[in-house]
């Protein structure tokens, strides 16, 4: 197993104001990690905030549930990996969408999220934890010479 | 994320700074609108100070632009950093939202 070099976990309300917590927390994790490329942090981040806005767009609370966002990243010197869950959520597969890239025009203002990850990352799939659907998300840092 | 509108002669210019995500882009969404309904139908974001942008921020994007283009105009970027930029080129919307070096070029060509 790569060793761990840093990592961070949060949890909240489905909220953006939970949102706005992890980007302030992905933000502070470089500064551990600064061997990674600039592309892999840029990369990284915008898969981790669209999975993240996804889950608050559109998670259903199971019933009597209250929807929460949880955010596990962990790095080490070949991988990124973040575990996204909507805790407390009803059970639902994104990855049985469509995840095409809408053709680029003015006419397509959404439908961007999924495709968009799936560009951002090396791997993408969905878990279901007990009462969570997790999305694992993986992308190999891009400077690791083996 | 803060926004500032200049109107100049020739365009508007909204000047955003933070991050373009779900909570910013109804915000954008609103200042557009409102500078189109007062008269600008060219505009120019100046996203010198929009370090991030995700496909809210970029919907948001696009919504503007149709209504500057619904109202005989356009809407045009510009100083774009390095992860809007790979934003722009992942979705090949840079093709229709075309980034400038800077809000002066915008509209230089008419």
């Amino acid at each position: 197993m790569a060793e761990i070099v840093a990592r961070f976990s949060r949890r909240g309300p489905a909220s953006e104001e939970t949102l706005e917590a992890v980007h302030a927390a992905l933000d502070e994790l470089w500064t551990d990690a600064e061997f990674l490329s600039d592309l892999d942090r840029m990369a990284f981040t915008t898969a981790v905030i669209e999975a993240s806005t996804n889950v608050i767009r559109h998670a259903q609370p199971d019933d009597g549930a209250e929807l929460q966002l949880g955010v596990d990243v962990t790095v080490s010197a070949e991988r990124l990996e973040a575990r996204i869950s909507e805790i407390g959520a009803r059970h639902s597969d994104p990855a049985a969408e469509d995840a095409a890239m809408p053709e680029a025009g003015a006419e397509n203002e959404s439908g961007w999220g999924l495709a968009l990850i799936q560009a951002l990352v090396t791997t993408v799939t969905f878990e279901r934890e007990g009462g969570s659907n997790v999305w694992v998300l993986r992308r190999n840092a891009s400077n690791h010479s083996g | 994320m803060q926004f500032t509108v200049e109107r100049l002669p020739d365009y508007a210019e909204v000047n955003g700074v933070g991050k373009l995500n779900m909570v910013a882009a109804p915000k954008l969404r609103e200042v557009v609108a409102d500078v189109v309904a007062h008269g600008s139908n060219h505009v120019v974001v100046n996203m010198a100070g929009t370090d991030f942008m995700d496909s809210s921020g970029l919907g948001a994007l696009i919504g503007c632009l149709k209504l500057a283009r619904q109202a005989g105009g356009d809407l045009r970027i510009a100083n774009v950093q390095p992860q809007v930029q790979m934003v722009l080129e992942l979705t090949s919307m840079h093709r229709v939202l075309t980034p400038y070096q800077s809000v002066e070029a915008a509209f230089s060509n008419g």
